[in-house]
């Protein structure tokens, strides 16, 4: 009979069992290391989808269905303009978009693709009353219903409530923001490292056209300098451990595959977005219109993590203070920008949640 | 929660990790915020972007001397291509849905059956 292992009723171990377990993982540790670096990316993104429309850097997809009865409300998800869409479908069984179609709904995502150079002038215009639009009036087409779920992460969040805030009077049947900026100066260290008396926008966006990817990637990275050095080290201890070098790499090539931004874009977002406030402030513009967050009416849910160090609490409050719905609610829970949405805590607080809202909202 | 092992070797090792990056990144937030980094980086941001500009103006001015396309050309040819692709992809699409299905040689991702969208939550409750 072996000796009692760590479990509640024999909490402590021997030393000799520890010893003979940290061994065994140095062992297997090397072994996996070696690997590691021969093995290719893991796959990601991979369930079933089509291609519905695509113009420039705009893509949208709708998921396969894997159940034979859906709500009657599809989702439309409008993805980060800075990120790649498969943050929400990293793999079988820690996909969130395999979640929402196994528990029933009809998921279409716009999802964004490198901007090329003609495309430096792409402006919140061109998103929301264009891309955005020309997306919903396909979804309804091609699933054969007036409602849809918007759905936004990020500042795919931000072009979505801009999209309902200046088309009033045609509201989506819910609205649902993940981590959501509002109120961009409280986004602190952006809002520094872009203070109007030393950063020349127009000169960066007059040069270089669009914003190369490397730079958003090390805008993020210098939030938490330290950060991927630690993730590299818990790698290194964890190597033992397969599921966890399985979610470390598919994280890891997320974080990597960082988007440029549209020139214009990105101007804008820096003048109007950092500098002026105006969309917290209720004066921002879009094509003649203001977008009002008052305007937007429909069901509303915002997700918000907190411990976010991309988006804090203070800049994304500002959604749910503001708009104009009386069925509004934000729940703010455990987690980071990423793994609020995607991973394993996700699974846990967030998916069940949102299936709990969304459900009853989606007949 | 499962209880933590008394004699875990590797907590410690963890323990400093932990204790290390938030250090680091505390420090790096609180000098990041402060005016002089501001201003340097951006400072030394602008210098780089003039150099491009000029470098950029110089070596286009010889490259057409030369009678050769710079990267700005290239780029435009490759865009202008791309939306050629994009375009001939889109008819190609279309000519392709006007053709009778056993013409089709291309196969289309299988479409699954249009689900019905009678679906129900659960337990039906009425949203406040």
């Amino acid at each position: 009979m072996g000796k009692p292992k760590n479990s509640p009723s024999a909490p402590v171990e021997s030393v000799s069992d520890r010893i003979a377990a940290e061994v065994e993982r140095a062992i297997r540790r090397n072994v996996k290391g070696l690997e590691y670096l021969a093995s290719p990316a893991p796959v990601v993104g991979a369930t079933p989808k089509e291609l519905l429309y695509k113009r420039g850097t705009l893509n949208l997809f709708h998921y396969l269905p894997m159940v034979d009865e859906v709500y009657r409300v599809p989702i439309l998800i409008v993805m980060a303009t800075s990120n790649r869409g498969y943050i929400l479908d990293l793999a079988p069984g820690q996909s969130f978009v395999e979640f929402l179609l196994k528990s029933g709904y009809d998921v279409y995502l716009i999802d964004w693709t490198p901007p090329s150079a003609e495309e430096k002038s792409l402006r919140f215009e061109d998103y929301t009353l264009d891309f955005i639009p020309e997306c919903v009036r396909r979804v309804r087409k091609d699933s054969g219903v007036k409602d849809l779920t918007l759905m936004g992460y990020c500042m795919g969040g931000v072009l979505a409530t801009m999209y309902v805030s200046i088309h009033p009077k045609t509201q989506p049947k819910n609205l649902i923001c993940f981590t959501t900026p509002i109120s961009f100066p409280k986004m602190e260290l952006f809002a520094k490292w872009s203070d109007k008396r030393y950063f020349d926008v127009d000169r960066l966006v007059d040069t270089l056209g669009n914003v190369p990817s490397e730079m958003i990637m090390s805008s993020f990275d210098m939030l938490r300098p330290a950060s991927r050095i630690a993730g590299q080290l818990q790698l290194w201890e964890n190597m033992w451990n397969d599921e966890h070098v399985k979610s470390f790499r598919m994280f890891e090539r997320w974080s990597n595959d960082t988007l440029p931004l549209a020139g214009e874009y990105f101007r804008q977002t820096v003048k109007e977005l950092i500098w002026n406030n105006s969309f917290d402030k209720g004066s921002l513009m879009i094509g003649g219109r203001r977008a009002d967050l008052r305007n937007i009416t429909s069901p509303i849910l915002h997700v918000v993590a907190e411990h976010d160090h991309i988006v804090p609490y203070a800049a994304s409050k500002r959604l749910i203070e503001q708009v104009g719905s009386s069925d509004k609610e934000e729940v703010v829970l455990k987690g980071g920008h990423i793994s609020v949405v995607a991973g394993a805590n996700a699974q846990r607080r967030l998916w069940p949640r949102l299936d709990a809202w969304l459900g009853v909202r989606s007949v | 929660m499962p209880e933590k092992p008394a004699n875990d070797p590797g907590a410690g090792w963890r323990d400093m990790v932990a204790q290390w990056e938030k250090g680091i990144n505390s420090l790096a937030n609180q000098t990041m915020a402060s005016d002089e980094f501001s201003s340097g980086t951006n400072s030394a941001m602008n210098v780089a972007l003039r150099a491009q500009q000029v470098m950029g103006a110089a070596m286009s001015t010889y490259l057409a001397t030369l009678n050769l396309p710079s990267r700005a050309d290239v780029t435009a040819i490759a865009d202008r291509l791309q939306t050629i692709e994009s375009y001939m992809s889109r008819i190609a699409a279309a000519l392709e849905a006007q053709q009778p299905p056993a013409k089709k040689r291309t196969p289309r991702l299988p479409k699954a059956g249009k689900p019905r969208r009678t679906k129900r939550p659960p337990a039906q409750i009425t949203p406040t």
